[in-house]
């Protein structure tokens, strides 16, 4: 430590700590944010948002497109300066001490940042070099990192000749050259194939488990962030409006759905969910342009039988019956009255059924 | 390996972490990516050649055999050397505002921003490699023309100089096409970077003498800084480096018995008008990078 005196920079820094409401000042927090805004003119991208994200987390932002996602990721790394409210990451403030603060991460934005000019050794020993690693260790780091990513062979090729995978998880590799203790991900998976999805899967996992990295993820795909995250926020129209862990959040809608298409115009859909909301064990009902009706209830085989005979006795034809599980997209659609639409989940249908990564 | 290999605690060197020394190094590091960037695309710099020697060939060819006629020169290829020099160095410098839209195209500005290289880094490493390509497009420019039969009164002290000059204002030009870049993020505004040097060109004494121009224009080339970098180069050019002191019409003789010497006026000015162009370009492409890097 210097003892040198302190500057003016020091002194703004310290006042504003001083002025910081003290929750915000929680040292043990990877992340922590309080009444973050961002506007763009008239546009409210980001309107109030409070976060708290714990050290060996990998903490989900759930929303779809334009929801505020990328802009809170970009104001808490340095990229955006927050229209109001404050944010710390790694103990230090965004705004105060920024670069601290981006020495402490390590970021994969939605487009891979890449310079296709380059190959790809030369790209993570260029980001190696602007990251302060010693100048003896950078070679074997860029190439252990370019195993990670399994990347060796195409090591010495230019970026513009990888695949979308490839670039991705070489802009993966650039985030971790400096061992970060916390990574934001904005959208990793985006336009990847299934299998560099996966892939990228487990690296998360495996960084998350072995070295207790903690990550930011931003996506607007629910099986990701049922499969990765320990806590996911939902975003919508930039302010989070569920908030918690994905079995918690599962466990605020119903144990099952059951979903069912009415024949008919909205006002039939209408009747529908009044005739079937006072039946007993359901708990909502919810009607949907593309999925139709979606009847939330602590018990499906029961309530089936029942939403068959009220539909009958009103008359209403039907089709399409099916009982599932509780899934996210249902506490989506609860939380924000509108499901991730179908554009928005486009990646995720090449994505295999089974699960995530171990 | 595994992962956990990878992402031990974070070790950099502390001791290297800030102040001016580490804004230079992370600047020489992005000045080698700037520079490998060009090697790799040499059809981009093709017109960095083309373009000025043909127009050193054209203008000679079209002017010189009039020349001395019309206003007193006798060796109009060398005339023309310092404007083909600075044609280049221009079209060269300007491409960087290019090169900086599109990494911001790519994401790759914003991973730069990313890191906790100095802002500054950023655009002194462009000015860096400027520097660096002027002095090889300058070069090409002195070889053609030597080669052409243009000579060079200075000889080789001379020759350097001109590089040198060619290099400071290679630098300087950048700070247009950094400035352009960060104020619009647009590669077709950075692209008129280099057109803008055209006024420059073209309002300064670079195809006939200050002396035959009208009295409006050449109250616009006197206040012009091109006027004087080109006037410089040429006074190496075609009057040689080192002038004689003289007094009263003498010439002084030095202790060691030899005349003493001093470089053409036009030289001094060159530098000066470098300094001042070199002010402006870098001064406004830093408040560009500092209201994009803070913008709300």
């Amino acid at each position: 430590m210097s003892s040198r005196p302190p500057t003016i920079a020091d002194r703004l820094r310290d006042e504003l700590i001083a002025a910081a409401p003290q929750h915000d000042r929680d040292a043990s927090l990877a992340i922590q944010a309080s009444g973050l805004v961002k506007h763009f003119g008239e546009i409210h991208a980001v309107n109030g948002i409070d976060l708290r994200v714990r050290p060996g987390q990998v903490f989900g932002f759930l929303g779809q497109n334009g929801s505020g996602k990328t802009t809170t990721v970009r104001m808490l790394t340095t990229l955006l300066r927050p229209t109001a409210g404050e944010a710390t990451v790694a103990g230090f403030n965004v705004l105060v001490d920024d670069r601290q603060v981006r020495r402490a991460i390590g970021v994969a934005l939605q487009e891979a940042g890449l310079d296709i000019l380059q190959t790809g050794r030369e790209l993570l020993r260029l980001q190696s070099r602007l990251y302060n690693v010693p100048r003896g260790e950078i070679e074997d780091r860029v190439s252990h990192l370019l195993d990670v990513v399994d990347l060796s062979e195409d090591a010495d090729r230019r970026i513009g000749g990888y695949s979308g995978g490839m670039q991705r998880r070489l802009d993966l590799a650039s985030a971790l050259v400096h061992s970060p203790s916390i990574i934001f991900l904005d959208e990793p998976t985006t336009g990847l194939d299934p299998i560099s999805r996966q892939n990228l899967w487990d690296y998360i996992v495996r960084l998350n488990r072995e070295d207790g990295v903690t990550f930011f993820l931003t996506t607007q795909y629910l099986e990701e962030a049922d499969q990765l995250c320990d806590e996911i926020a939902i975003l919508d129209a930039g302010e989070i409006v569920q908030q918690g862990t994905p079995d918690g959040l599962k466990s605020t809608v119903s144990a099952d759905v059951i979903y069912v298409q009415v024949d008919g115009d909205e006002e039939a859909q209408q009747l529908a969910v009044g005739a079937l909301l006072p039946l007993p064990n359901i708990e909502d009902a919810r009607w949907d342009f593309n999925e139709g009706i979606a009847i939330y209830t602590r018990s499906g085989h029961d309530t089936l039988p029942l939403v068959v005979r009220t539909l009958d006795d009103h008359e209403l034809a039907f089709s399409n019956l099916r009982l599932a599980r509780a899934t996210l997209d249902d506490v989506f659609f609860k939380a924000t009255g509108h499901r991730i639409e179908p554009g928005d989940q486009a990646g995720q249908s090449a994505q295999p059924a089974q699960g995530g990564p171990a | 390996m595994s992962a956990a290999q990878a992402s031990g605690p974070p070790q950099t060197s502390a001791s290297q972490e800030s102040g001016p020394l580490r804004v230079l190094t992370d600047a020489r590091y992005l000045a080698v990516r700037a520079i490998r960037e060009s090697v790799r695309q040499p059809g981009v710099e093709i017109t960095n050649v083309f373009i000025p020697l043909f127009f050193l060939a054209v203008s000679t060819g079209a002017i010189a055999n009039f020349s001395e006629r019309g206003f007193g020169v006798e060796n109009y290829l060398a005339f023309q050397l310092p404007v083909a020099v600075l044609q280049a160095v221009a079209g060269s410098s300007a491409a960087s505002g290019i090169a900086i839209v599109l990494d911001m195209e790519r994401g790759y500005f914003d991973k730069l921003l990313l890191t906790p290289a100095s802002r500054w880094s950023i655009i002194i490493g462009r000015v860096w490699a400027d520097a660096v390509r002027a002095i090889f497009f300058a070069s090409i420019m002195l070889i053609a023309a030597l080669v052409a039969g243009s000579g060079m009164a200075s000889g080789v002290p001379g020759a350097i100089l001109i590089l040198v000059i060619a290099g400071l204002f290679g630098g300087a030009y950048s700070g247009i096409g950094i400035f352009i870049a960060m104020r619009t993020g647009n590669a077709q505004a950075a692209q008129a970077g280099f057109l803008l040097f055209f006024p420059l060109l073209f309002m300064a004494p670079a195809f006939a003498p200050l002396a035959v121009f009208d009295d409006w224009l050449r109250i616009i080339a006197t206040i012009n800084p091109v006027t004087y970098i080109m006037e410089g180069m040429r006074g190496l050019v075609m009057e040689g480096y080192a002038w004689p002191v003289t007094e009263g019409g003498q010439i002084v003789f030095g202790e060691d018995g030899l005349p003493k010497t001093k470089p053409p006026p036009a030289l001094h000015w060159a530098f000066v008008s470098l300094a001042g162009f070199s002010v402006f370009t870098l001064t406004i492409a830093a408040l560009a990078l500092r209201a994009r890097t803070r913008a709300d």
